[in-house]
């Protein structure tokens, strides 16, 4: 891979924050580096008016000139910035006052977008390997206007034919599944995923995965040799867009000033 | 003679003394933040087992230490977690994957359908996420079926009924009238879900006080109220104090050596945190007040 002038982190912090329109609401995770960039930069770029939610508060950091990360969601020092209190049982009475969009990890991760946090099934029942465990995703992932799989690695022990459980169904077996469970209300599935390599979406007649677009530097020989199935691959296969020289400094200097984003 | 009002203020062994083998008994708090701890630790002293926990939605480590305790069977939660310290609790992961705890796994949505089915007396409520998933599969009380009225596919949550809940919070008076500084997490929805509710308290404070601020008071009339300052540690308590990263590090370095088949190092910490003080206040002792009084959160 070629030297680039900004990280993967950065990248993708970029791509979230394109995907983000002023005015949504926005929740931001305490232990997500890259998705909580992105919504900050949205909210210093083009997003004056978004809502957000960051940790148990609600606010607007648009005067805030540094946004310190902290380490746990819970941390009251956000409550400094809180122009509301967020009672966390609160959200799941109307999830879509909280959040328009909504970012979904998985420790698997499959051909048509269903996420497992699960845990890795043993043979005659039980788990190999305990995840984490669903937490709000499969509730968020079904409100939100917008959801996105993001996951920080991208190997063929992650991107696999089907997950051994499902915490957040994406499109199932593909095809019409999501409508025919009723599950297409707020959203059609998931938006994109968003991984190291490149986004890839569900933009095909059976919802299977598709890259969208590849990241600077990376070759589609590289993202297929990671995916444990065949991609699907349209005829033109642009570039992820590059930070532009504002954006990463928004990131370096108001946003990610201990450069958690430089490592992610 | 005028009748007078009654304290329902106890100490830690008269709450304690509350607890049966076998309950259903909640934990408040939410990820690495305000579980009652004086308690926690309580129940692991007095050896009580087979206790069916309810965590937060997101639980914390306090349940871990439940599990590797042997006092938890089961979890209700969505994940047992020391989130940027630990993503999944040693004990948890170790009891999961050999089928010695059960799980009720669920997304943090459904464990809130099945606390507010209790709290109003259902047998269930309906939840739609989770549909599709494979948590029906994992968990026998979540059932699909179909809504009478239009048809669409949901999942019925069984109610989530406890006999005792456990929260700590910032203050509380002696008529069980408790408020939270901050959001209180799901806290509510446990005391709404349980028979009974028993409040700690960073501070006991006057009656009038509470008045003052009366639309604080996040839990009203709990049944029972103990003072236990700096009883969320090694957690953080909002308004109060930080985590105790250092002491949380001791505890998942002994919780993931007994995950590799060696017992010394949480034998050890049991020892030393747990089983030899013999309450709240020698346990802060053991502390030392030097250590907590660096937790300090606006510092």
């Amino acid at each position: 891979m070629t030297e680039r002038p900004y990280s993967n982190g950065e990248l993708l912090a970029c791509y979230f924050a394109s995907q983000i329109v002023n005015g949504d609401r926005v929740f931001v995770g305490a232990n997500l580096p890259v998705p909580r960039a992105g919504n900050l930069l949205a909210h210093l770029t083009h997003g004056p008016d978004i809502k957000v939610s960051i940790g148990m508060v609600s606010t607007n950091l648009l005067h805030e000139p540094q946004l310190e990360p902290f380490k746990f969601s819970t941390d009251h020092r956000m409550s400094r910035w809180a122009e509301a209190i967020v009672i966390h049982n609160d959200i799941f009475d109307a999830p879509r006052k909280i959040s328009d969009l909504f970012f979904v990890g998985g420790i698997q991760i499959d051909r048509f977008g269903n996420t497992n946090l699960i845990g890795l099934r043993r043979e005659g029942g039980g788990l190999t390997l305990r995840g984490p465990g669903t937490l709000g995703t499969a509730s968020m992932a079904y409100y939100a206007k917008r959801y996105y799989v993001y996951s920080p690695t991208h190997d063929p022990r992650v991107f696999v034919e089907r997950c051994d459980y499902i915490s957040v169904f994406g499109h199932g077996d593909g095809g019409d599944h999501r409508a025919r469970l009723g599950l297409d209300r707020f959203n059609a599935g998931p938006a994109a995923v968003v991984t190291p390599l490149a986004i890839l979406d569900f933009a095909t007649p059976d919802h299977r995965m598709r890259i969208q677009s590849l990241h600077p530097g990376v070759e589609l020989e590289d993202v297929q040799a990671s995916t444990g199935f065949e991609l699907a691959v349209p005829d033109e296969l642009p570039l992820t867009p590059e930070p532009t020289s504002e954006q990463l400094r928004l990131l370096r200097e108001r946003i990610d000033r201990d450069g958690l984003l430089r490592k992610a | 003679m005028t009748p007078r009002r009654s304290s329902v203020r106890l100490d830690e062994e008269a709450a304690l003394d509350l607890v049966r083998d076998g309950m259903t008994v909640a934990i408040g708090g939410f990820n690495t933040a305000a579980h009652p701890m004086a308690i926690v630790r309580g129940l692991v002293r007095r050896g009580v087992r087979g206790l069916r926990v309810v965590g937060g939605t997101i639980a914390g480590l306090e349940l871990d230490l439940l599990i590797g305790a042997g006092v938890a069977d089961e979890v209700v939660t969505s994940s047992v977690t020391g989130e940027a310290l630990a993503s999944v609790g040693p004990f948890f992961r170790n009891a999961a994957e050999a089928g010695a705890v059960r799980v009720w796994e669920s997304d943090e949505g459904i464990l809130y359908a099945g606390l507010r089915a209790a709290g109003q007396g259902l047998p269930s409520l309906p939840w739609k996420a989770g549909v599709g998933s494979s948590l029906p599969e994992l968990n026998p009380d979540l059932r699909p079926y179909e809504d009478p009225i239009t048809g669409e596919q949901l999942l019925a949550v069984a109610a989530i009924e406890v006999d005792i809940a456990f929260i700590h919070l910032s203050r509380a008076d002696v008529y069980g009238l408790g408020q939270h500084t901050g959001s209180g997490f799901g806290d509510r929805m446990l005391h709404r879900a349980a028979k009974r509710t028993v409040l700690t308290a960073e501070k006991i404070v006057p009656n009038e006080q509470i008045r003052a601020r009366a639309i604080e008071t996040s839990i009203p009339y709990a049944d029972g109220v103990v003072a236990a300052p700096w009883g969320a540690h090694p957690f953080s308590s909002p308004g109060h104090y930080l985590v105790d990263e250092q002491h949380l590090a001791e505890y998942l370095a002994a919780a993931n050596a007994a995950r590799k088949g060696d017992d010394g190092p949480f034998d050890a910490y049991l020892q030393r945190y747990v089983l030899g003080p013999s309450s709240h206040v020698e346990y802060l002792e053991q502390i030392g007040i030097g250590r907590l009084l660096a937790l300090e959160e606006w510092g």
